[in-house]
């Protein structure tokens, strides 16, 4: 870091004395705001010690100039955030009428993609022990799994992207499907989203594939490709005789977007399928929910009624119907062997969430630091979650229709998994904040765009840094110091009510009411400091009986001398 | 008496039946259907061919056996017991199927083709055969049993044995009045002469005034003393025998005041913060010409043993906190919500029936107003007296929590009994009412010290590492209230008991000067109930106290995320904002300009500022020190449902291999690794040099150990042990069994998925 507190090619753009903060908890304090072309920096000297605001400008969503005309001349504009805090800063009215507010200057920087510049992530230069852009990598990751095997092959059809311009490049197919028919499958397939492995059981091989919805239509056209495709799923895995088609819509969407010539599979057309709606709602359900929250717990939350009103919010009715789906998938792959198809309407929203929560649970290795950065690689990342346009970065049109949390959601999901299964995740609570605070940040690449494909075009990882380069630098403070490796444990979360909670400790950390702090975990690491010393001291101890005794039997030379247990260690 | 005979052998068994005695029971199981008795207790009634209903949804798993009521309790012998699980918390005096009878809330027998229902009393008549019998417990279990291949004369004796031996007359009926005498004259051999004073119990019980004047003592209340003019309870029946009061006020003033209180209850001191400020506990005054003068003296005399002499705050409980009839019935709504109701119908709208049953909001308002009264004490360095109209419910809760946010020494496990005990106990709790143990006047039935436990609960969820004890342990104390042996949970006052126990040892011939504590021990000798080992799960790995892990130099270590590398600059953002912004979190007064006045509503009014929220926001901006003061964080969203206590026995609601144990398990490893290790390090270093002794590679003998999980080993499964639920060290297996719940288990995960359900077919789920 810098003297100046800057970070790699951060730039002053403006700076404003006299501004005042509105702090919802502790009032009004007066300050200097310093704009960058990455952050906004408010800093007041009016309280000991200095009170600072840091605020990266891709956590902007809008902000909104208040009431100019008041009597003593005051400007004020109000920031809403992606992170659940709104702000707002007021300055005297400019005396130079052509000089710029400093918040028009945060305007044009808080939102470049419509200014016509440049998201700072190209910007940023810092360059980190370890590339993240190398963490995932298709073929290692299949091949982990065990794929090419007899049954599974990778297929290079889309490798310019022809078949499908969302998905990756690299696919794994059944071996017995050849690509000219893959072609005609993706025909049929809203997007030309095939079913393809997302997971294979390394036991009994039951897999958990993915793919967009059939396009039906209303007069319920079929596609003997396929049927037939689906088919040989089902008879790779020789444990099940079934198959199950989990459409993460309530019944009543799917069904509506057959007019949109999408749909269902018919269980008359899929012999041996068995169709499954989970009840998940859209993008548009779930933005509205969060909103609600957001009202429910930002600034304050109130006294009576908390409950009810998180009740009214549906937002843990939402998280509870997408583990729940989760967990039917990984319970059929688990325990009933059989093989399942995971789809929504476009296969990029519900269909990640359900496929990598399910992975989650099914498979430990993404319940570590750099297995879980490889399941957002390749659930989400590469399979096309349009991170740019759910998300917005940079782009001043807060309204779009097209932006919801569900990507929130998912890492709200392993939140409540790993509040269940304390010891069973290498990461902890700040990883995921980290991951949310970058989500919008702006600071990294990864997740700018909205597909593999764009990402190659931009040439994202070239110019860019990955989020997983910072972390990966220093994993000591994303490590869950309780973490226990254990194999083939398979998580069976308790999705109900009962146990599902409010993630306080991301949704209410701006309360300065709420701790930040993970008491447990930091306790652990004391204790294992102290094991660290004791054994360290208990060590010199041996080693000195050791020479003591080796000195004294040379002395006394013929005497039996014990011999030296060595002190048990534990690691 | 009974029990000196021989029992019959059974039909069953032809063996000579085991004489009862309780060394000889705790051997191995024989298998065949007969009870473990204890010393004095009888079987009344029982009936064979019983099935005990063990999930609702198949009979599958259901027992088979014999159904027994006997003076003490309910137990159900299986034919084939289940093989034991493992690292189960086992009673001593009561197997996996039993049930005191002071368990019981309710006795409810049931003639399905009948469909009839009865909830029985004492003495009642009943006109149908049952065909099943449900036992809701106070412990929250719902047991149930079937009939229908039972005699069904004998199977409604059995129903109505239990149903009248649960209501019995008089106190003195309780098993534990037989059963401590026996114990008493049977273990008196294996007693040591003259062994160790009040059987080795640890726990003051404030008894005596020696209590007292260590209290006095530790505490620094050089202005109070212990006055004894309650000996024998010449003044109030509900007071203890030594009261500590102001040294300002003579006997002769107090014995003068004591009539115009209600029950005669004088003021009583209970604590003294190192500043000088007393906490105190009084009752009302009847007589309002009275009132004024009185009070003023009391005051007085409080203000005088104040070292700054500063003014007394009063605080009346009576006219700010729910009462014992709204606690009992939110205690009763929120009991139905999570273990009556199906689990399916409650989740439905969870949260707002948690909401609704107020239980949340009563735990919320008792730690809200114990904190303010922390804020006057350790705040303002005022004393307080908190008054009742009787001093013997409200102030309990709101004085031992106010002692437990102030004074570390009351959060390790000894100086949490002896508060029980000071607070609770001698101050005059009606245990017995409140209990019900007699089950006749239901009006006076209140939760109160389980809505404390509760309480306590929600800081210790808190504060993970700043009690000596576990929530194990909290929860096996609420448990303890309905077994009838100890004489803690027993009485109304400290009378009643003195009087009790005086008459129960002329009975069973106990010679005269013989400790009570011996005779008729109070719950917290732990080893009536549990082994060692099982008492070990009542210590917290992470508590840092005396002897505790951390401490180097009298300092405590803490951690702070450290930046191993210079990528500060990256986090700066995020830093930051995981201090909820305030890099500075040590905000002051905030200034206020006029601006203020003008912000639109919808964003974020400035609201102003107490001087008590001002103490509490310095306090939270603060790192918590867990050997100093703690206060609750009391935003709603941070009080919550106690999983353990109300969910324990809900199978559904049980995470398999999961839930808080999986983390307190690798912690008690960690530390039993520690004490190994501080083990050896004395062995080197305790005698001489010259005969170094050899370090013993497995530590500590098993039985000294602290920790109930043992340093890992090589040897440990790949996969987290089977016995690692969320409800550890319970079993909901068969202790929760509600009627007619549908579906397979699966199913009641997705609820809220009603649409999938129509189009698969649940029958193929391969579970």
């Amino acid at each position: 870091m810098s003297s100046d507190g800057l970070i790699p090619n951060e730039t002053v753009q403006d700076m404003a004395q006299d501004v005042t903060y509105f702090c919802p908890f502790t009032g009004a304090l007066r300050g200097t705001v310093m704009i960058t072309n990455y952050r906004l920096f408010f800093k007041s000297m009016d309280r000991e010690p200095a009170f600072v605001l840091d605020l990266p400008l891709g956590v902007v969503s809008r902000v909104e100039k208040i009431g100019s005309a008041s009597s003593r001349g005051d400007v004020s504009y109000g920031l809403v955030c992606k992170d659940m805090r709104n702000l707002r800063f007021s300055h005297k009215q400019m005396e130079d009428t052509l000089r710029k507010s400093i918040f028009e200057v945060l305007i044009k920087f808080a939102f470049p993609v419509s200014n016509g510049l440049q998201i700072f992530a190209f910007e940023y230069g810092q360059v980190f022990p370890e590339n993240g852009w190398k963490v995932y990598d298709a073929v290692s990751e299949y091949k982990r799994q065990g794929i090419p095997n007899e049954s599974w092959r990778i297929t290079k059809i889309n490798d310019h992207y022809e078949m499908c311009d969302t998905y990756p490049s690299t696919l794994a197919v059944p071996v017995n499907i050849p690509d000219e028919e893959l072609k005609r499958v993706a025909a049929f397939r809203a997007k030309g989203r095939i079913p393809v492995l997302s997971w294979i059981h390394p036991e009994s091989q039951a897999t958990v594939t993915r793919c967009s919805q059939p396009m039906v239509g209303v007069n319920g056209k079929r596609s003997k490709e396929d049927e037939k495709y689906l088919q040989s799923i089902m008879d790779v895995n020789a444990q099940s005789h079934k198959l199950f088609i989990f459409d993460a819509r309530p019944s009543v969407n799917a069904a509506a977007n057959k007019m949109k010539g999408g749909g269902y599979e018919s269980e008359d057309a899929y012999q041996n399928a068995e169709l499954v709606f989970l009840d998940i709602h859209n993008i548009h359900v779930m933005r509205e929910s969060l909103r609600k929250l957001k009202d429910v717990v930002y600034p304050n939350i109130e006294d009576s009624h908390w409950l009810s009103n998180l009740e009214s919010t549906h937002w843990l009715e939402h998280i509870k119907l997408i583990l729940a789906g989760a967990l039917r998938i990984a319970d059929k792959v688990e325990s009933g062997k059989t093989s399942v198809v995971v789809h929504c309407s476009d296969g990029w929203d519900r269909t990640a969430q359900l496929t990598s929560l399910a992975m989650l649970m099914l498979d430990g290795y993404y319940r570590t630091i750099r297995g879980f950065e490889v399941l957002l690689e390749k659930e989400w990342l590469s399979f096309g979650h349009r991170f740019q346009l759910r998300i917005g970065h940079g782009d001043k049109n807060h309204t779009d229709a097209d932006r919801s949390p569900v990507f929130i959601q998912f890492i709200d999901c392993v939140w409540q998994l790993t509040r269940q299964f304390p010891a069973a995740f290498e990461f902890n609570e700040y990883f995921l904040v980290t991951i949310l605070d970058h989500l919008y940040s702006c600071l990294f690449g990864t997740f700018l765009c909205n597909s593999e494909q764009q990402r190659l075009k931009e040439e994202i990882p070239k110019r860019t840094v990955s989020l997983w380069s910072y972390i990966n630098s220093q994993l000591e403070e994303f490590t869950n110091p309780l973490y226990v490796n254990y194999s083939n444990h398979v998580l069976f979360p308790v999705v109900s009510l009962r146990h599902l909670e409010l993630w306080v400790g991301y949704y209410i950390r701006w309360n300065p009411r709420m701790r930040p702090q993970e008491p447990v975990h930091q306790r652990y690491k004391e204790l294992l400091a102290k094991r660290a010393e004791l054994q360290k001291r208990v060590d010199e101890l041996q080693r000195e009986v050791t020479n003591r005794s080796a000195s004294s039997s040379s002395e006394r030379a013929g005497s039996p001398t014990r011999s030296i247990t060595p002190v048990q260690t534990f690691v | 008496m009974f029990s000196g005979k021989p029992m019959k052998p059974t039909f069953k068994c032809y063996l000579p039946p085991v004489q009862t005695d309780v060394k000889k029971t705790i051997e191995p199981p024989i298998k065949k259907l007969e009870p473990k008795l204890l010393p004095g207790e009888i079987v009344v009634n029982e009936v064979n061919f019983v099935r005990k209903c063990i999930s609702a949804e198949s009979s599958q798993d259901d027992l088979w056996g014999k159904l027994i009521c006997t003076n003490f309790k309910v137990s159900f012998i299986p034919q084939d017991a289940p093989p034991k699980q493992k690292s189960q918390l086992s009673h001593l005096l009561l197997g996996a199927h039993d049930i005191p009878l002071t368990c019981l809330e309710q006795v409810v027998t049931v003639n399905d083709t009948k469909g009839k229902k009865k909830v029985l009393g004492s003495n009642q008549k009943l006109k149908f055969n049952p065909t099943e019998l449900i036992l809701y417990c106070k412990d929250l279990r719902i047991i149930r049993f079937c009939f229908d291949e039972a005699g069904p004369e004998s199977a409604k004796k059995v129903c109505l044995a239990i149903a009248h031996y649960s209501h019995p007359a008089d106190l003195h009926l309780l098993f534990g009045f037989e059963y401590q005498g026996r114990r008493y004259h049977e273990s008196k051999e294996g007693r040591v002469n003259g062994s160790t004073p009040r059987g080795g119990l640890q726990t003051p019980i404030f008894d005596r005034s020696s209590d007292w004047d260590r209290e006095i003592k530790r505490t620094g209340a050089s202005e109070w003393r212990v006055c004894s003019i309650n000996e024998n309870y010449d003044i109030s029946p509900s007071l203890p025998e030594q009261i500590v009061v102001p040294v300002s006020l003579a006997d002769q003033d107090l014995k003068l005041y004591s009539s115009f209180f209600t029950g005669n209850r004088i003021p009583l001191w209970c604590w003294n913060h190192p500043g000088g400020s007393a906490l105190v506990r009084m009752a009302s005054i009847s007589d309002p010409l009275q009132q004024k003068k009185i009070e003023q003296r009391v005051f007085t005399a409080i203000t005088k043993s104040h070292p700054q002499r500063s003014d007394v705050f009063r605080s009346d409980l009576d006219k700010c906190l729910p009462n014992i009839q709204d606690i009992q019935s939110a205690f009763v709504k929120v009991r139905q919500i999570c273990v009556i109701d199906p689990f399916e119908e409650s989740e439905e709208r969870w949260l707002s029936s948690i909401e609704n049953t107020r239980w949340l909001e009563h735990v919320r308002a008792f730690l809200k107003h114990s904190a303010e009264i922390v804020y006057h004490l350790d705040g303002k360095n005022a004393s307080v007296i908190l008054q009742e109209e009787e001093d013997r419910d409200l102030n309990c809760v709101v004085s031992s929590l106010v002692q437990l946010m102030l004074d570390p020494h009351y959060r390790s496990l000894i100086g949490f009994q002896s508060l029980v005990q000071k607070e609770w106990v001698k101050a005059g709790h009606r245990f017995l009412d409140r209990c019900n143990h007699l089950k006749k006047n239901y009006k006076e039935e209140s939760p109160l010290f389980i809505l404390f436990l509760d309480c306590v609960w929600q800081m210790m969820n808190q504060y993970p590492a700043a009690f000596e004890f576990t929530e194990t342990y909290l929860t096996v104390l609420s448990d303890s209230m309905w077994i009838p042996l100890f004489s803690t949970f027993l009485f109304n006052s400290p009378k009643q008991r003195a009087q009790h126990l005086m008459d129960f040892a002329k009975n069973k011939a106990i010679p005269p000067g013989e400790d009570q504590v011996v005779y008729f021990p109070p719950v917290w000798d732990w080893s009536q109930q549990f082994s060692t080992k099982d008492q070990t799960l009542f210590n917290n790995p992470m508590y840092i106290g005396k002897g505790a892990a951390c401490v180097q130099n009298g300092e405590v270590k803490t951690f702070k995320r450290t930046k191993q590398k210079n990528y500060s600059s990256t986090l700066r953002g995020t830093s930051a904002s995981m201090r909820n912004g305030v890099k500075g979190a040590d905000e002051t007064l905030p200034r206020r300009g006029s601006l203020v006045s003008e912000l639109k509503p919808d964003f974020s009014p400035v609201k102003d500022e107490s001087p008590s929220e001002r103490f509490f926001r310095d306090w939270f901006s603060r790192p918590a020190d867990q050997q100093g003061l703690l206060i609750p964080l009391l935003i709603p969203s941070h009080v919550a449902l106690w999983r353990l206590f109300f969910l324990r026995w809900v199978p559904e609601a049980c995470i398999p291999k999961g839930g808080p144990v999986t983390a307190y398990h690798k912690l008690s490893q960690l530390v039993d690794e520690i004490d190994i290790l501080q083990s050896q390090l004395r062995q080197y270093k305790g005698p001489s040099p010259g005969s170094m002794p050899l370090p013993s590679p497995g530590g500590p003998l098993s039985d000294q150990r602290r920790m109930y999980f043992k340093a890992s080993s090589p040897n440990d499964p790949p996969t987290p042990p089977d016995f690692l639920t969320s409800s550890f060290p319970f079993t909901p297996m068969g202790n929760l069994c509600r009627r007619s719940i549908h579906g397979t288990p699966i199913s009641k995960f997705l609820n809220g998925a009603r649409i999938w359900l129509s189009t698969e077919t649940l029958a193929n789920d391969t579970v």
